[in-house]
């Protein structure tokens, strides 16, 4: 199982590097440009905390973009979600499909490796790269605070990364079933999955009769407007996350069990 | 002899499509085993069936004397599998794909893997994306026998290889069979079978129609007739008396005659079709 895991992880390598790299350096430069807007910010920092719904959807209505914090939660908060949402999509979704859409499962399961231990495996991986994409992402982030010369903000920083990682590996899990079930790479799938799950926590947030039910989706736990202003998570959003994760990973141990390999 | 394979009443349906029906067949040890029949005949249905890449809804497979469902992994660890297809991961270099498979199976097969690419002659500095069909074939070749592995399962494993290669190959399988491992052989090339193997199988529509000794299947009393009489040419089996057959031959004005043994084609053209012989 171990060696499957390392080769899993050497032939996602490139994969996270391009992903973790091009996030954390999107979010390193937006904190960068922070000072040369700082002033600029002010001045807008009340009329984007006025605009009603979009500022609610954005967070800005209860966190000012004037501030170094409110500034990295709506702008670094959204690129960051986005980015590892669908890096975590990308991921999973093929994650197991791969081998049968590449004709690489004769070779792979012709091995003395179980499909069951293939399947912890390469969950497993999956695991480590998205652990490892936060870890490079907060990096370049907490870099960003102290190339700034800014306090930074460990407490809301280790809170919105590790809410972020809980989403992406929630995500990942529903992804893991489109990568059990298919024999093809679904890789499309998994993206769609990604921003289905981004659009309903943005429309949850505009949409006034939707919010009580924006802790259903994955976004919810993870708004970083939200931690960086002290708010709690919805009430039962982190709880329902970790029980999609559990229901998801052991649906597709179920559905790569009991299916035929395609050749 | 003891059963390295046993197969009792396989039958695998993918939907409404067959697959294998009430397949029964069992492979001594030690022995080379053709398993023979044209495309869709059941041939890999059964072979993914032993290796656990298919469910089937009936029968049982034990291999070495082990369940292939319920003792599927600890199966694999003595088999050494080649597929008709020898994909491997593109990016990967091909020492790392032996590398990989011998650390799959926990084991350190540098010195038997550098023995076979030296007799193979592959460059195990290249990347699986720059290789040949031929060369792919070589590293699957490596993969299915670094492990020593008390059976072989090779699926159409002599297509792309030249026949040098294909030389080399067999002489590989002869001299590890002769070392007390087994060889299950499923190919299109019967004259691979009639050459290598001891006995084989005949599959047809899913069926196992015929599983006897090669030279077995090719003794009976069909014979192959070639004819040229009153300026036409036939070629036909012929199951009968000979007696009977020169009688019917006598009032032609005959050019040519040839009656022979009939060849494993001929065996195996017999058994799918039976449209040839008169």
């Amino acid at each position: 199982m171990i060696t499957v895991c390392k080769h899993e992880l050497k032939l996602s390598f490139k994969t996270l590097l391009i992903w973790s790299l091009s996030v954390g350096l999107l979010g390193l430069v937006c904190i960068l440009l922070y000072t040369s807007m700082e002033g600029d910010m002010a001045d807008m920092a009340d009329m984007f905390s006025n605009m009603g719904a979009f500022s609610d959807a954005f967070g800005m209505s209860t966190l000012s973009i004037a501030t170094l914090g409110g500034f990295f939660a709506t702008e670094v908060g959204t690129v960051h979600g986005l980015g590892s949402a669908m890096f975590a999509a990308i991921l999973a979704a093929v994650v197991l499909s791969k081998e049968e859409d590449g004709h690489t499962g004769e070779f792979l399961y012709s091995l003395p490796v179980s499909r069951g231990g293939a399947v912890t495996a390469k969950c497993l991986s999956v695991l480590i790269n998205l652990v490892a994409f936060t870890v490079i992402c907060g990096a370049l982030y907490v870099l960003g605070f102290v190339m700034l010369g800014e306090e930074v903000l460990w407490k809301e920083i280790l809170t919105f990364l590790g809410r972020m990682l809980l989403m992406n590996v929630e995500i990942a899990s529903v992804a893991l079933i489109i990568s059990a079930a298919s024999s093809r790479n679904r890789l499309g799938a998994g993206l769609g999955l990604a921003l289905i799950f981004y659009a309903y926590d943005l429309i949850g947030r505009v949409v006034p009769d939707l919010k009580g039910y924006l802790f259903i989706g994955p976004f919810s736990f993870a708004n970083a407007s939200e931690i960086f202003s002290g708010k709690a998570a919805p009430t039962g959003s982190i709880v329902l996350g970790l029980i999609v994760v559990a229901v998801s990973v052991a649906s597709a141990y179920i559905i790569y069990l009991k299916k035929d390999l395609a050749s | 002899m003891t059963d390295v394979i046993r197969i009792d009443n396989l039958t695998k349906t993918y939907g409404k499509k067959r697959g294998v029906t009430d397949l029964s067949l069992a492979v001594k040890e030690g022995e080379i085993f053709g398993f023979i029949g044209p495309n869709g005949a059941g041939k890999s249905t059964t072979i993914r069936s032993m290796l656990g890449f298919l469910n089937f809804e009936k029968g049982k497979i034990e291999i070495l004397g082990k369940d292939s469902v319920k003792e599927h992994t600890s199966i694999l660890k003595e088999v050494g599998y080649m597929p008709s297809e020898a994909l491997f991961y593109p990016a990967m270099k091909v020492s790392e794909v032996i590398k990989f498979a011998a650390d799959a199976r926990g084991l350190d097969c540098r010195e038997e893997a550098a023995m076979l690419c030296e007799r193979l002659n592959l460059d195990t500095g290249k990347r699986i994306k720059e290789l040949s069909l031929g060369n792919r074939k070589k590293v699957s070749i490596v993969c299915a026998m670094q492990h020593k592995p008390k059976l072989f399962i090779f699926d159409e494993p002599s297509s792309g290889l030249d026949p040098l290669m294909q030389n080399t190959f067999f002489e590989l399988i002869k001299e590890y069979v002769a070392k007390g491992a087994t060889c299950f052989l499923s190919t299109h090339v019967l004259s691979e079978v009639s050459r290598y193997c001891d006995r084989a199988a005949i599959m047809r529509e899913g069926r196992l129609i015929k599983v006897d000794k090669v030279d077995n299947l090719t003794e009976s009393t069909t014979k192959r007739v070639k004819v040229t009489a009153d300026g036409a040419h036939e070629d036909y089996l012929y199951n009968g008396d000979v007696n009977e057959l020169i009688k019917k031959l006598a009032g032609k004005n005959l050019q040519n005659l040839y009656i022979e043994e009939p060849s494993l084609e001929d065996m195996f053209m017999h058994f799918y079709e039976g449209k040839e012989e008169k």
